[in-house]
């Protein structure tokens, strides 16, 4: 079970990795492409075109900084604040396993939807930041039923 | 697994930097030649209003270029030393 569950953590952590180098490639981009757009808005002497720009850009970053500084810091102040697991057995193990991978993806999932508000940001289009705050909530709320609705189960079963 | 997945993001992130500074470059110099344009036009027919407004758009164009030259590749550093590692 505990080799499963390395094999499953490492991928995602490649996973993490990869999607992390992704945001910061893709912020460092939108926010030249933003500059490139405040340039050609000041060339035209389109001023409303410039601040929009500014705006953009503004979002972008603070958006990367966020996926960046409190993405990681949310998950691991989640994963940290959930209580073990309180069967015993394997039913014990299976919700600690269940509940790294769930903790795993709700890491994935967080940094995904940064991605996704960034490049929504980049692009003009409002910032679905919210959504990355309600899937981190369903995501806990999967991790608490894990680690310890499933024991609790166990015991109602008569299986501990 | 995803090693090769960030080879790619890395060379088509890298061919949009290229991309987009060649096109800053361009619409750069011709806004700047606009603006040099429309002062030389401003201070022939003597509009002072006009020639102060070209001056300053120049300039707005020249702080943009060195922004994006100078500032935003130091902000590119910076965010990506940020990149965090797994948290789990």
């Amino acid at each position: 079970m505990a080799e499963v569950t390395d094999l499953i953590l490492s991928v995602l952590r490649q996973a993490w990795l990869a999607l992390a180098g992704g945001l910061a490639a893709v912020a460092v981009l939108a926010l030249l492409s933003q500059t490139l757009r405040a340039a050609a808005g000041s060339a035209l002497s389109a001023r409303f075109w410039v601040w929009q720009a500014i705006s953009a850009g503004a979002a972008v970053l603070i958006l990367a900084l966020f996926g960046l500084l409190g993405a990681p810091a949310l998950a691991q102040a989640a994963n940290q604040a959930l209580p073990g697991s309180s069967g015993c057995g394997p039913v014990a193990e299976l919700g600690a396993l269940a509940a790294a991978l769930i903790a795993a993806l709700v890491a994935l999932r967080l940094l995904r939807t940064t991605f996704a508000a960034v490049l929504w940001a980049s692009s003009g289009g409002s910032a679905p930041l919210s959504g990355a705050l309600v899937e981190a909530a369903e995501a806990v709320f999967g991790m608490l039923l894990a680690s310890a609705a499933t024991p609790l189960a166990a015991h109602f079963l008569g299986a501990c | 697994m995803f090693d090769p997945i960030m080879e790619q993001i890395q060379s088509l992130a890298q061919d949009a930097w290229l991309f987009l500074i060649g096109l800053l470059i361009i619409v750069a110099m011709l806004g700047a030649l606009y603006y040099v344009l429309q002062g030389t036009a401003g201070a022939a027919f003597g509009g002072g209003r006009m020639t102060s407004t070209a001056i300053l758009g120049a300039v707005g164009i020249v702080i943009l270029v060195l922004f994006a030259f100078l500032v935003l590749p130091r902000l590119g550093e910076l965010i990506q030393s940020l990149a965090p590692g797994p948290p789990f």
